[in-house]
């Protein structure tokens, strides 16, 4: 669902600013994705512990925890630069209308 | 020792890329060394692979952190190196090397030049590791970290008009193909719990379930995205175009490989046993689009190096075609044509920066004359443009003949016309910019231009030499490098017991495909029929011009009503003056009117609006994720 949402600002919504929220929004869904991918009901933290490991206790996948935190950070890495690369526009162009921003065409 | 050798090929660029932060603001001459020793130890290590890999057939897997498989269960992140991934590392390493070199000179009038070099270590680095990995989730890592010192390096010299909107357009498309991967990625450890590429291939074979038909669509149109193809392309040109030339060339050269490496690895590893013939349709439609599209565009241009990137475009689609075909011949086509791709196309874009380098434009309408003024430039240039246009003996004609072939042979006659009429564009294409900058009349702004310097004719020499060698000497190229790196794509059974234990792929994988070896024969080399056709060809490219041109002549009462402009004289019998120069966008100006339709509807949907572009992309992931859940059983 945020995915879908995320597609859609960024289709839709002609502000730079926007755009970015919306990479920011399939990000987010993605990452969602990934834990509930995990996800074992009732399971407990996956750390390694020295005692009362009972046959009956069971983990959440700890793998892809991992790749959710990996997943966070490039996320954060891609509004960052897409957020300077607005800011740059700005200045250039003077406008963040999508519209106005396509000196690059056909 | 050997086994090594993958990991430290690939940290070695990232650890360059490193001492360059730490070390690269003090001198020119430290930068200089820290990255020609990086890029060159790293290429020297791929070299040193050839004989184990390649010759004898080995194949080399290393597991970081020595984290080995429990019980055939894979659990840590491993490399895996058979002669498909050594072919590309190969190419990778080739062209980072020598755009290190070229790179000194053409880069030395800009300023932080050290951020530069950390970028293009990690561009390097980024797509070396992406096509070393055994191991999904690294693979989508190794991406993104290419695509951000990719859109990094587009913005590099943002003094260019619109290199900061082709960044931004770039890294809003290329996050949304990744998050496209990354979802596919998920999906599929979703169902079968683990990463491994060799472990997926074997556990899902003949045995899919539609979440993993699901997320092969969203691979697809994630590394199709990588891939630039059409259309999935429109953030392509902008950045190949506002990129220094250095960089242009590493795009075109690895960073589109990287997405049809990517494509190969998804289409013949992990759905292997998918029915290939069922996705052979789509492939090739998409490839053949992408020929089409990509070079029509590219007549249209009037900017040397946008005009390259079309021609990128086009090319790419000619690898994807000769890969969707599906038959050993069709993929031996389509990796030659890879292999040639990178050697002329980088090779043009380092004669467009050698222009930039001397006159400070790319635009063809202020440029002219250059021959004279830069003679090795306009030799080299001529190399890469009939290697590109498929005229023999250079490589082109060899890899897009095989394609051809292929694709008359398993029945597709049409590709076959359409690859061989797009040819025929290319050609058309290349004629109209030799004319435009290398000869005809010098135009003011290249009066003052010079050769460029030594340091970067080297590495243009190396790559036409290299053109003419893959040109002249196919049964030898194919026999080393090819051929090995085809039975790999089609025989996967090798490259899962080395990643897993001997005897694991036996039960999944028996029967062996064998890949014909190519001689002069199927190179089309020495049959007669084969050059009447050629024949044809070039007969049709010549017809071609002189109707563009006779179609003016006979407009002329209509034209030079309408236009009261003397550059068009030169068509017409009475000419001004003595000299007059034909600019870049006039050539094949009768052309461009009778398809003016057609041209008018693709120029006005190359908006240049990131929302357009955005929503190709996501109709393209709705067609392939509907026709793959429709066609394929």
């Amino acid at each position: 669902m945020l995915i879908v949402l995320g597609i859609y600002t960024v289709v839709t919504k002609k502000n730079l600013i926007k755009t970015v929220i919306g990479l920011s929004l399939i990000d987010y869904g993605v990452n969602l994705l990934i834990v509930s991918v995990g996800f074992n009901a009732g399971g407990s933290a996956p750390i390694f512990t020295f005692n009362e490991i009972k046959p009956d206790t069971f983990f959440v996948d700890p793998v892809p925890q991992a790749l959710t935190l990996t997943s966070i950070v490039i996320g954060a890495c891609v509004t960052a630069m897409t957020l300077s690369l607005v800011i740059k526009i700005k200045d250039k162009y003077g406008t963040i209308d999508a519209d106005k921003v396509r000196r690059l065409n056909g | 020792m050997m086994q090594h050798y993958p990991v430290l090929s690939i940290i070695i660029l990232f650890l360059g890329a490193f001492l360059n932060a730490l070390f690269g603001g003090k001198s020119s001459i430290v930068r200089n060394i820290i990255t020609f020793l990086s890029t060159g130890t790293s290429f020297l290590l791929i070299l040193l692979l050839i004989k184990p890999i390649m010759l004898e057939g080995k194949v080399i897997s290393y597991w970081m952190g020595n984290w080995i498989p429990v019980s055939d269960w894979a659990i840590g992140i491993g490399l895996e190196v058979d002669q498909l991934s050594l072919f590309f590392a190969l190419l990778v390493s080739f062209t980072v090397f020598l755009s290190g070199i070229y790179s000194f000179k053409y880069m030395e009038n800009d300023d932080t030049l050290d951020k530069y070099y950390v970028l293009y270590l990690m561009l390097s680095g980024g797509v070396m590791g992406f096509v070393l990995s055994g191991d999904i989730f690294n693979m989508f890592v190794m991406i993104e970290i290419f695509t951000f010192a990719a859109v990094a390096l587009t913005a590099f010299r943002n003094y260019i008009e619109g290199a900061l909107e082709a960044a931004f357009k770039y890294i809003v498309i290329g996050s949304i193909g990744s998050s496209f991967i990354l979802a596919g990625t998920t999906l599929l450890y979703a169902q079968l719990h683990t990463l491994n590429m060799a472990q997926i291939a074997a556990l899902m074979h003949k045995n899919y379930t539609p979440i993993t038909l699901f997320s092969l669509g969203l691979m697809f149109t994630g590394y199709a995205v990588k891939s630039f193809i059409v259309p999935c392309h429109a953030a392509a040109p902008d950045a190949y175009m506002t990129a220094p030339s250095s960089i242009s060339m590493l795009f075109s050269g690895m960073v589109n490989k990287a997405g049809v490496y990517g494509m190969i690895r998804l289409l013949y590893m992990l759905f292997q046993s998918i029915n290939l013939p069922s996705m052979q349709i789509l492939i090739i439609i998409l490839g053949t689009i992408t020929m089409f599209i990509g070079v029509t565009m590219a007549l249209i241009q009037n900017d040397f190096k946008r005009l390259l990137a079309f021609h990128s475009i086009s090319q790419i689609g000619y690898v994807i075609t000769g890969i969707g075909l599906s038959t050993a011949l069709g993929i031996t086509g389509g990796l030659y044509h890879a292999l040639n791709h990178t050697l002329f196309k980088g090779l043009l874009f380092l004669c467009a920066g050698a222009v930039f380098y001397s006159v400070g434009t790319t635009d063809l309408n202020k440029l002219g004359g250059l021959a004279k003024k830069m003679p090795h430039t306009a030799l080299i240039f001529l190399i890469g443009a009939f290697s590109i246009s498929g005229l023999p003996p250079f490589n082109g004609f060899v890899s897009k003949w095989l394609i051809y072939q292929s694709a008359y042979e398993e029945g597709f006659v049409i590709v076959t016309i359409i690859a061989l009429l797009v040819s025929v564009l290319t050609l058309a294409s290349f004629i109209k910019v030799t004319q435009s900058v290398f000869f005809g009349q010098l135009s003011k702004e290249c009066e003052n231009a010079k050769e460029v310097p030594i340091g970067m004719r080297i590495p243009m020499w190396i790559m036409a030499f290299m053109c003419f060698i893959t040109g002249i000497l196919p049964q030898y190229v194919t026999k080393y490098l090819i051929t090995p790196a085809v039975s790999a794509t089609l025989n996967i059974g090798k490259y899962i017991d080395a990643m897993l234990k001997d005897g694991y792929a036996e039960k999944y994988f028996k029967e062996t495909v064998p890949v014909p070896n190519i001689n002069y024969k199927l190179a089309g080399y020495w049959r007669p029929e084969y050059y009447l056709i050629l024949f044809i060809i070039i007969l049709l490219a010549f017809t071609l011009t002189v109707l563009a041109g006779g179609i003016d002549v006979n407009r002329r009462s209509i034209v030079s009503k309408e236009i009261e402009d003397y550059k068009y004289d030169t068509f017409y019998s009475g000419e001004k003056s003595e000299y007059s120069q034909v600019g870049g966008a006039d050539l094949f100006w009768g052309l461009k009117y009778d398809f003016r339709k057609y041209f008018n509807f693709m120029h006005s949907a190359h908006s240049g609006v990131v929302n357009d572009y955005t929503l190709w992309i996501i109709s393209t992931a709705a067609i392939v994720i509907a026709y793959i859940f429709l066609l394929v059983p």
